[in-house]
């Protein structure tokens, strides 16, 4: 609920909403100061020598290491293979997701049949299919795709289903004294009712992508920000790593809260009170 | 009353099938309802009050016996809870069976909003339901039953959700409405006070397996008042002492 701006406010509620915001500048200040404190301590450190900078690198050594392959041009080059794999892998793997979410709420017996498939899928770490995945596609771009579909497919079968059928049966009963199908049921009911779950898996899903990408990479691939780590730790180019590292949390953290956004655009409707 | 019933529902019998049991729900069950009657059910808690509106409603066949309504249109059915979907408006909301029967004509919709209109919420047309009270929603979702233009409305306990003022109130309103709109409706509850005042008659169901017990024809000396006033008239208590032992004998 949105309150309009009351102007003849009272004393205690004007401290109150003093105290709100004293809080919030608090908080976002720390924020802030954890990670200069965090990187300036790390700078002086490596300079003094109690941090060995080629081990650990520093944040100086990080930012030049940056500029040299943004002026060679390679930087881009890395950030757009492993984001085009991230995009390719999120967006296969939460459409294919949705897609067997649907059909599986759509027949409880196919959901019986496969709840036992679903389960040990689940539990089976994807990474160790990589082998196979390498025989199968290729030691290419394919690989590393189909990786990252993998990884955030059952995640997103799993947490979509278990929203669909979230939804109340009183719901669907109402729809059903209304003369509904059960594709009416589907499309006007259960899918926008379970929009905001699908959502939040989303979010689980791009992480899911991010670490098939990684892993794939790590695996099979001659170019990317996961070929640059593997590639910088068995060459002890320390900088290459950490500097690959601190682009990869960017670029996480970019997609995760473009998904966000997308969320809220989606569900503001709802939430518009 | 006598002339042709809407209603027809003859020896129906019921009964549920479970992996570990099976249970008789309804027995023998037969009452008619005519045009433009209100009837209410009452009976103890788990006799089968809601199966009969769900064969009603078509959404279930009876095991045996046979259910006649002698209307061209699919029953209206208002529920505990009003179900409105949070991301539609309230416009939204009551064209919702318009536009599941594809008959969201321009005609149709305006009928909707009329009634809208008539029953005071039209300044609430592009609010969401959440912004609504639990009395107003559910005057909504009488008007999205009533959009389809149903003879037949099935209220299964309406208002048991609502606090005890508001379901008096919202109790009277409905009423008001199903009666300028010349609905037949039948109503299930649990409260012996509220199918006395609502109703013109009440339908006394047994225990498990459900049949018809008694059968009240309420009148009273303030017949056409509405429901609150009906509540103050001297016969009701009556009534209610006459029903409320019918069904003590079933509380063991």
């Amino acid at each position: 609920m949105k309150h309009k701006p009351n102007h003849d406010i009272s004393k205690e509620h004007a401290a109150y909403l003093k105290s709100i915001r004293k809080r919030e500048v608090f908080i976002s200040a720390m924020r802030y100061l954890i990670l200069l404190a965090l990187i300036g301590l790390w700078e002086v450190f490596a300079a003094t020598g109690i941090l060995d900078p080629f081990i650990f690198s520093s944040p100086s050594r990080i930012v030049s290491t940056l500029v040299r392959l943004y002026s060679n041009g390679e930087l881009f080059g890395h950030i757009g293979i492993t984001l085009f794999e991230t995009v390719v892998g999120f967006l296969l793997g939460t459409t294919l997701g949705t897609l067997v979410a649907i059909i599986l709420w759509w027949s409880k017996t196919l959901c019986r049949i496969f709840d036992p498939y679903l389960v040990v899928l689940n539990a089976l770490p994807k990474i160790a299919l990589g082998p196979i995945l390498i025989v199968w596609f290729g030691a290419g771009v394919e690989s590393i795709i189909v990786m990252a579909l993998l990884i955030s497919l059952v995640v997103t079968v799993m947490s979509v289903l278990a929203g669909f059928q979230e939804i109340t049966g009183e719901k669907q009963l109402l729809m059903r004294t209304l003369g509904a199908s059960k594709l009416q049921i589907f499309s006007m009911v259960v899918f926008p009712a379970s929009l905001p779950t699908i959502m939040s898996a989303l979010k689980i899903s791009v992480g899911m992508s991010w670490v098939g990408v990684i892993v794939g990479e790590y695996l099979v691939s001659e170019a990317g920000l996961g070929y640059l780590i593997v590639y910088g730790g068995q060459v002890f180019k320390l900088d290459l790593v950490m500097t690959s590292i601190v682009v990869l949390c960017v670029l996480a953290a970019l997609m995760y809260y473009a998904v966000a956004f997308l969320e809220k655009k989606l569900t503001l409707r709802r939430s518009h009170a | 009353m006598e002339k042709i019933p809407l209603v027809t529902v003859e020896g129906v019998c019921l009964t549920y099938h479970e992996p570990t049991a099976e249970t008789k729900a309804i027995d023998h069950l037969s009452f008619h309802i005519g045009r433009g009657e209100f009837v209410s059910i009452v009976g103890p808690s788990g006799c089968g009050k809601t199966s009969i509106l769900s064969m009603l409603a078509g959404l279930m066949a009876p095991s045996e016996g046979s259910i006649r309504i002698r209307s061209t249109k699919r029953p209206g059915y208002m529920l505990q809870h009003d179900h409105l979907l949070d991301w539609r408006t309230i416009e939204g909301n009551i064209m919702l069976a318009l536009e599941v029967k594809h008959i969201a004509t321009e005609e149709n919709c305006a009928y909707a909003l009329r009634l809208l209109d008539t029953y005071g919420l039209s300044e609430f047309r592009y609010h969401y339901p959440r912004q609504l009270s639990g009395g107003m929603r559910q005057k909504v979702a009488l008007i999205r039953t009533l959009a389809a233009s149903p003879e037949l409305l099935l209220l299964d306990e309406p208002f048991s959700a609502l606090d005890y003022q508001t379901r008096l109130r919202i109790a009277d309103e409905i009423h008001t409405i199903l009666r300028a709109e010349g609905k037949t409706a039948v109503l299930v509850t649990h409260d012996i006070a509220e199918a006395i005042s609502m109703s013109d008659r009440v339908l006394v169901f047994s225990n498990r397996p459900a049949t018809l017990k008694t059968e009240h024809r309420i009148l009273l000396s303030c017949n056409d008042a509405t429901p609150l006033e009906r509540r103050n008239s001297p016969e009701f208590k009556d009534y209610f002492d006459m029903i409320w032992k019918e069904l003590d004998s079933y509380e063991t």
